[in-house]
């Protein structure tokens, strides 16, 4: 019986992983979309939300059967948890793609907006927070938290960039009004992609409690 | 940890050539239940026979090193089996019903430490009957034969029968491994409500019982004590990488 427990624990893993992808994914397509003002791709990235929330629903059921079934403990329940972290956070990050691409796809004069986008260091602060996730997942998929030892560190910069975003926007808007409405747009998206950062912080906290049983907090 | 009830010190047990237990040294406390787990064979049966001396009756064993009971080694000069299986009481696997009444079974130990006076024999078969939960479903039937309750009513009667000669610590070997989930859980319950007076150590295969029931936990494995420490952390979190591989199942 254990087999068969420790063999679902191996499948749904590798299904957290993709859904986490997916996620993932999500986000890139979105800044993609946001950097060259490519519509399709943004209304591609709204079209996936659904499934994200349908794979997060599905995975979330079955992780709560398997805690139900086979009373976990120790690092299969560790394990658990942290899976159950992964899909919540992944959904999160999946929703803020979906929210950039809503922003790609709102802005009015929208082919200017790669222009702003690219002076608003959002490419740089996207491709931090981009790392991140992935240092996160590669963490959890092999179970090492070598990845993920300066995510601390790594998030103070995003979150840096993130005011200097906001200090750089404003200097935009009030030299010229006329990108007001583009510039509010992309301190949004700055703050997103600040939220995704911590997003994958919440997981390599949880990929820590999975590896080592203790529970740290990622500043 | 308070002031512990029973410790033993680098103690070793052989039975003929065979180490049964090598070098367990845990400390014990009141008013807690402590589980013992580990694979068939690990030693956990042959520790807690060793807490009130049931392996005297073994002829090839052989203990060294201590076991104390208050601060006393119960192994020492000048120490009465007798008296330490009356203050350390034992609940074996299967329910073990003398083929008298229920009343009889319980005022059994009473009489033999010389209480005659059949008043307070009746108090103490309808207090150990209360305290093991049997009460209300035997009280109309105490001159009935104990052989014709359920095993779990069978089980809690062994209880109360150990409860009778006012033991302070009871030691239960696998005392669920014969009786269905209903009854199981009355079992536990029971073991929930007596750490309020008396210390349980409860020998079990069942983890999931183990994590339900104790406060603290013991993980033996070819008679050693792997690890010993708070059950929440045994389960979420253990030391050894042995405890984790057995408690999730990849061996034992």
């Amino acid at each position: 019986m254990t087999d068969k427990f420790h063999h679902e624990l191996v499948v749904v893993k590798d299904e957290v992983l993709a859904m986490a992808y997916m996620a993932e994914g999500m986000l890139r397509d979105s800044v993609a979309a946001l950097r060259t003002g490519d519509r399709a791709l943004a209304a591609s990235v709204k079209e996936r939300k659904s499934a994200l929330t349908g794979r997060n629903d599905t995975l979330e059921e079955e992780l709560y059967h398997l805690i139900a079934l086979y009373h976990p403990v120790a690092r299969d329940m560790r394990m658990i948890a942290c899976s159950l972290k992964v899909i919540g956070s992944s959904e999160r990050i999946g929703r803020y793609g979906k929210d950039i691409a809503s922003v790609v796809l709102e802005t009015e004069d929208n082919n200017r907006l790669p222009d702003i986008v690219s002076a608003l260091s959002i490419p740089h602060m996207a491709d931090l927070v981009l790392s991140m996730i992935n240092d996160a997942l590669k963490a959890y998929d092999g179970e090492d938290i070598a990845y993920i030892t300066r995510h601390s560190e790594r998030d103070d910069t995003v979150d840096l960039l993130r005011h200097t975003i906001f200090r750089e926007g404003l200097s935009y808007m009030m030299e010229d009004p006329r990108t007001i409405s583009r510039c509010t747009n992309l301190l949004m998206v700055a703050r997103y992609l600040e939220r995704c950062a911590d997003h994958s912080c919440k997981i390599a906290e949880k990929v820590i409690y999975m590896v080592t049983g203790e529970r740290i907090e990622i500043r | 940890m308070s002031e512990p009830i029973i410790t033993t010190e680098k103690l070793n047990l052989w039975y003929g050539d065979s180490l049964a237990l090598k070098d367990v040294s845990i400390q014990v406390e009141n008013r807690l239940v402590t589980a013992l787990i580990g694979p068939s064979g690990c030693g956990k049966s042959t520790l807690v026979r060793c807490f009130n001396r049931m392996n005297d009756l073994v002829d090839c064993c052989r203990i060294h090193g201590s076991v104390r009971y208050h601060g006393k080694d119960i192994y020492g000069t000048g120490s009465d089996p007798v008296e330490i299986r009356r203050r350390i009481g034992m609940v074996f696997q299967k329910p073990n019903p003398f083929p008298k009444s229920i009343y009889e079974n319980v005022a059994y130990g009473p009489r033999v430490h010389g209480i005659k006076d059949s008043s307070k024999l009746d108090a103490i078969v309808e207090r150990s009957l209360r305290n093991a939960a049997l009460w209300d479903e035997v009280k109309d039937r105490l001159n009935e034969s104990a052989m014709g309750l359920s095993g779990g009513q069978q089980q809690r009667l062994c209880i109360a029968r150990t409860l009778a000669v006012e033991p302070e610590v009871i030691l239960m070997d696998e005392p669920c491994s014969a009786l269905d989930p209903i009854a199981t859980a009355k079992i536990e319950s029971l073991i929930d409500e007596l750490k309020r007076n008396y210390c349980v150590i409860i020998v079990t295969h069942n983890m999931q019982q183990a994590s339900r029931v104790s406060d603290y936990t013991g993980f033996m494995y070819l008679g050693e004590m792997i690890e010993f420490g708070e059950t929440g952390r045994i389960f979420e979190s253990p030391d050894q990488e042995l405890t984790e591989n057995y408690i999730t199942g990849r061996f034992g």
